[in-house]
């Protein structure tokens, strides 16, 4: 099966399941999660269902296209069903038969493993799912977003495309992967992943490390204070696009070392303090519209 | 009649950390509930438990519950009675409300007087019609480590339903009928595929394994003989005894199949104390990695297989690890060989990344590794472990200098704290935390430094365990042992007075930063000092404290940190001792009345005090003493210590007995102010504080202490603080007193 294939399958059967198949972010961001048809979406009451691929950038773990199993950017695919069904994991079992994979022949496990984003402000429980001693997916319930107490409870699964791909097609470097037939995820992606690295790490870009490091800073606050702005605005897709885009500058300073510690926990805390007031208005819209058509209903 | 109850709680998978914990609890919130309501358990309740499912089961629970009397007090008789025997207003009101007759009601004698009240009799309710409520109430109970929600509520006025994982089934037998039990859905996550959770006569077995039909299908079950053999029919075994012998079994038989054994606790890592709650049906494979990465240190090796992986990794007759590891799978798979080559794939790319940190790591010394430590926190009010580590440094320094007399050994320890730190920075350690230190020592070690300065790195997070026998050994530590213990006490000192001047607190059992570990280290080492370092030195923890408090001065919140310290160390001096057997008796009167905290002698006087305790005379001088105590109250402190410095007034002594008790403690006070001095003869001592009881029974017998005379009282209330004063160098005996005479 080839990568693309895989993902073909993914949305095939999670279609099937009454998700709503959405596209990509197109932003850079870390994770599946950042994307508001997750991050909104799981606020309020209104039921949702949705699946998408999202390429993650994480510049901490670029290793120059020279690491069998690390990338600077991987690909994602991202379920949230909300509320949780009771029968999720079970369904969970057969999206993976649905990719080939027979769990009758395999070792699958859902072992112990929260998942926390102390820059969303959020966290839930539950587990990583491991086959034959890979993981291959991450499985939670979200319990807060934002800050934001969540009811009804949304599962969130994400699954590893590269990891699974590379166990379905036995093959040992990411870059060897099938991504279509004849045509290799190394020559889809490699140079990507060895430019990126550089960029992340400051490597052989002759950029000096302060002006490197005075750029994305002046970045970060240029995107900060206009979130704010597209806030006060009550345009909170728009502001947490930026809100997003200070999370991967601050993603970028980090790799390249040009923070230290005490910045470090400031810049955090500065993202959450935005991402913590964009999720609690959209929370607060989510309820009132709820209660305005439930009124109308009633 | 007595019938057996059997309740099963099937969840998504719990946690296996919680597991063994979370099944005792739900037996004994069980048992506790069952009795609470009038309906308790013949017998102790039998609990099992597997990854999805938490079972309890009584052999012999009463049909119905018992009757229950209830005497319901009412006003005093004397406002409720008339001079006519008639009940007044009160008393008929009283009456009214218990909706009885006036003829009903008896009069019960209090200590606060006669009262009339009312014997109220309740019939037992048939033990089906309170179980539900008692599963709910012991649902309630249980504690988990971390609670989720889940959209989850029971009916008994409680609201949500929170749990550790969500429960998808409820089998609840009572006498081989099913006891009626919902848990109910919130509104908000009311929709087809989220349904109320129905108690029922149904199990389930294994995912995956099924010897018929489709697996994971409602199994029906009569009671618990019949349970566990459809289970184990259903590939589940739900006693984790078995579970856990039969991978013990099968890990030694798949590791002599290989021509090795298997290495369950390396380092004191217990890899099979977690895998049997990770399965339902376990079986074992074996797998291998190629022989090249066998030149990876063997605690890069061990952790990669045991936290990462839970493998377990073989090693030869020697010792020595084998390019192999075992799996315990929750399977029995159809091909186990394709299983084995999965597992293998994942362990190597794991095994091929630790050796790209190795190599990584290596092009760069600790001192270069050190220098990045300025980006990794250690607390936000404290900076990072860059400024960490160059406190250590003069810390280190001058524990080996000043307060242990090895001013040859301070070179070694400053040079060993100052890099002691330097691996949070490495490839390797931010990957695999747990051998931060460890991979400091052994980067340390290829660098070609002392092995005085690779050890004291290697083990510096070292003691964790409060037993004396706990790692390291003397053995382990060879040349490091004085540097080791310079740097792992400046490492534990700084932390806590670092942690306590920027607010942090441990409270219940939150312990984020490791506070009461550290504490309990330090004491420890200090109690333990002669045996893991050849160094005799009785160390006041307040040398340390006041020491490494100096490089927080200016800080807010120094004052309040020093006085709160001080406290909790003094709490954990006494945990550590308690928690090694000592009695609790023992250690409070070895503590009180000390001018300074000292592990090591607190712990000698502790290893002689107990053959002493149950002597007579020992305890004729504990009741004696108590009376000593509270006489010489009457003389103040400063007084006392105005009289002595001015050559005492004993001159106005002439009993006879008090003049033996004078002598007495003349002549059994050098024994114990040398045992004092010295550190050691504790038992010598003792001995000689025991021998003081005739001579003070004889003097409470003949003098009256409390003389008219001012002079003469005073003289005696001095001989009096004399003895207390020297007793209480060893230990506060009125401590322990026996319960009976105290």
């Amino acid at each position: 099966m080839t990568f693309q294939d895989l993902i073909l399958k993914l949305s095939t059967f999670w279609a099937s399941r009454g998700c709503l198949l959405q596209q990509p972010l197109d932003l850079e961001v870390g994770a599946g999660t950042s994307h508001p048809e997750t991050l909104f979406r799981v606020l309020g009451p209104e039921h949702w269902q949705v699946a998408y691929v999202q390429p993650s950038r994480r510049p901490d773990d670029g290793r120059f296209g020279q690491n069998p199993n690390r990338l600077f950017k991987h690909h994602q695919f991202q379920v949230i069903l909300k509320p949780s069904p009771d029968e999720i994991q079970q369904i969970y079992l057969d999206s993976l038969e649905a990719c080939g994979i027979n769990p009758r022949q395999h070792d699958v496990r859902f072992e112990e493993d929260n998942w926390e984003s102390p820059a969303l402000g959020a966290w839930g429980i539950g587990w990583q799912v491991m086959l034959d001693g890979l993981e291959i997916t991450q499985f939670t319930y979200f319990q807060q977003v934002g800050g934001v107490n969540l009811a009804p409870v949304s599962v969130e699964i994400t699954y590893g495309l590269e990891r699974i791909a590379m166990f379905l097609q036995k093959v040992d470097n990411v870059f060897d992967l099938e991504w279509a037939p004849g045509v290799k995820y190394g020559e889809v992606r490699l140079r990507e992943e060895v430019e990126q690295s550089k960029y992340a790490f400051n490597q052989d870009t002759g950029i000096p490390a302060d002006e490197f490091a005075a750029f994305h800073r002046s970045q970060f606050d240029a995107n900060y204070a206009f979130a704010g702005r597209l806030a006060d605005a009550k345009l909170l897709l728009p502001a947490l696009e930026y809100a997003l885009k200070c999370s991967h500058l601050f993603n970028l300073l980090d790799s390249s070392g040009s923070i230290g510690v005490t910045e470090r926990t400031a810049y955090i805390l500065r993202v959450r303090q935005l991402a913590v007031r964009l999720c609690r208005e959209y929370a607060a819209e989510a309820e009132a519209a709820a209660a305005a058509k439930a009124e109308l209903a009633g | 009649m007595d019938r057996e109850l059997l309740i099963e709680i099937g969840t998504e998978e719990l946690p296996a950390r919680w597991l063994p914990g979370l099944t005792a609890q739900f037996g004994a919130r069980l048992e506790a509930r069952l009795s609470e309501w009038r309906m308790p358990s013949a017998e102790p309740i039998e609990t099992f438990s597997t990854p999805r499912r938490l079972v309890a089961r009584a052999v012999k629970i009463p049909e119905r519950q018992s009757d229950f009397e209830e005497l319901v007090m009412g006003p005093p008789v004397s406002a409720a009675v008339q001079g006519d025997g008639q009940l007044t207003g009160a008393g008929l009101g009283f009456a009214k409300k218990q909706g009885v007759e006036p003829s009903a009601l008896e009069r019960v004698e209090t200590p606060k007087g006669i009262y009339l009240a009312y014997r109220r009799h309740l019939r037992g309710k048939a033990t089906v019609d309170v179980l539900p409520d008692v599963l709910a109430a012991a649902l309630r109970d249980l504690q988990y480590p971390k609670q989720l929600r889940w959209d989850a509520q029971i009916e008994d006025g409680r609201g949500e339903l929170l749990s550790g994982r969500p429960i998808r089934w409820v089998l609840f037998l009572y006498g081989g009928r099913v006891v009626p039990f919902d848990i109910t859905r919130t509104a908000s996550a009311s929709s087809p595929l989220v349904q109320d959770i129905r108690s029922g006569a149904v199990t389930f077995g294994h995912r995956f394994l099924t010897t018929s039909g489709r697996a994971g299908r409602a199994i029906k079950v009569k009671g618990f003989d019949d349970y566990r053999r459809r289970l184990a029919e259903n590939f589940v075994l739900v006693e984790r005894g078995e579970r856990h012998d039969r991978i013990a079994r099968e890990l030694d038989a798949e590791a002599r199949r290989r021509g090795g054994r298997v290495e369950v606790s390396p380092a004191g890592q217990d890899a099979l104390a977690e895998v049997p709650d990770l399965v339902e049906y376990p079986a074992v494979v074996s797998g291998a990695f190629p022989e090249e990465f066998l030149q990876l240190p063997a605690e890069v090796l061990t952790t990669t297989m045991i936290h990462h992986q839970h493998f377990f990794p073989l090693v030869t007759d020697h010792g020595t690890l084998m390019p192999a590891f075992l799996a315990v799978l929750n399977m029995e798979p159809e091909k186990p060989e394709t299983v084995a080559r999965n597992l293998e794939r994942v362990l190597t790319a794991r095994l091929r990344d630790a050796r790209f940190f190795w190599d990584a790591d290596r092009q760069q010394t600790l001192e270069q590794h050190r220098a990045r430590l300025a980006t990794v926190a250690f607390h936000t009010g404290l900076g990072s472990f860059r400024d960490k580590a160059d406190r250590l440094e003069p810390l280190a320094r001058w524990i080996a200098t000043d307060v242990f007399g090895h001013p040859e050994a301070a070179d070694h320890a400053a040079a060993a704290a100052r890099l002691c730190k330097a691996d949070l920075a490495s490839n390797m350690v931010r990957e695999l935390t747990e051998l931060q230190g460890a991979m400091g020592g052994i980067y340390a070690r290829q660098e070609g430094l002392p092995e005085a300065v690779w050890k004291a790195i290697y083990h510096h997070y070292l003691p964790t365990a409060v037993e004396s026998t706990g790692a390291p050994s003397r053995a382990d530590l060879g040349d490091a042992a004085i540097t080791w213990a310079a740097v792992a006490l400046a490492d534990k000192v700084d932390t806590l007075t670092g942690m306590f001047v920027a607010g942090e607190r441990p409270t219940g059992s939150r312990d984020p930063y490791g506070i009461r570990r550290a504490a309990q280290g330090l004491v420890r080492i200090l109690a333990d000092l002669p045996e893991l370092t050849g160094v005799h030195a009785a160390i006041p923890i307040d040398r340390l404290t006041a020491k490494a408090f100096e490089a927080f001065a200016g800080h807010a919140g120094l004052a309040d940190a020093v006085a709160a310290l001080a406290v909790f160390l003094g709490e954990r001096v006494a945990s550590v001792f308690e928690q090694r057997g000592a009695d609790v008796r023992n250690v409070r009167a070895v503590m009180t009345g000390q001018h300074a905290l000292v592990p090591l002698t607190i712990r000698r006087r502790l290893d002689v005090l107990p053959e002493f305790t149950d002597t007579a005379e020992f305890k004729q001088l504990a009741v004696l003493f108590k009376r000593v105590r509270n006489i010489a109250k009457q003389l103040p402190e400063d007084s006392f210590r105005a009289i002595e410095a001015g050559g005492g007034a004993l001159s106005a002594l002439t009993d006879p007995a008090e003049l033996a008790l004078r002598d007495d403690i003349a002549r059994r006070a050098p024994a114990i102010r040398h045992a004092v001095d010295a550190g050691d003869g504790y038992r010598r001592a003792f001995g000689e504080a025991a021998a003081f009881g005739p001579a003070v029974a004889k003097f409470f017998d003949d003098v009256m202490v409390m003389a008219d005379d001012p002079a003469v009282r005073e003289a005696r209330l001095t001989l009096l603080r004399r003895l207390e004063a020297l007793i209480l160098q060893l230990a506060d005996v009125s401590e322990m007193v026996p319960q009976s005479d105290s």
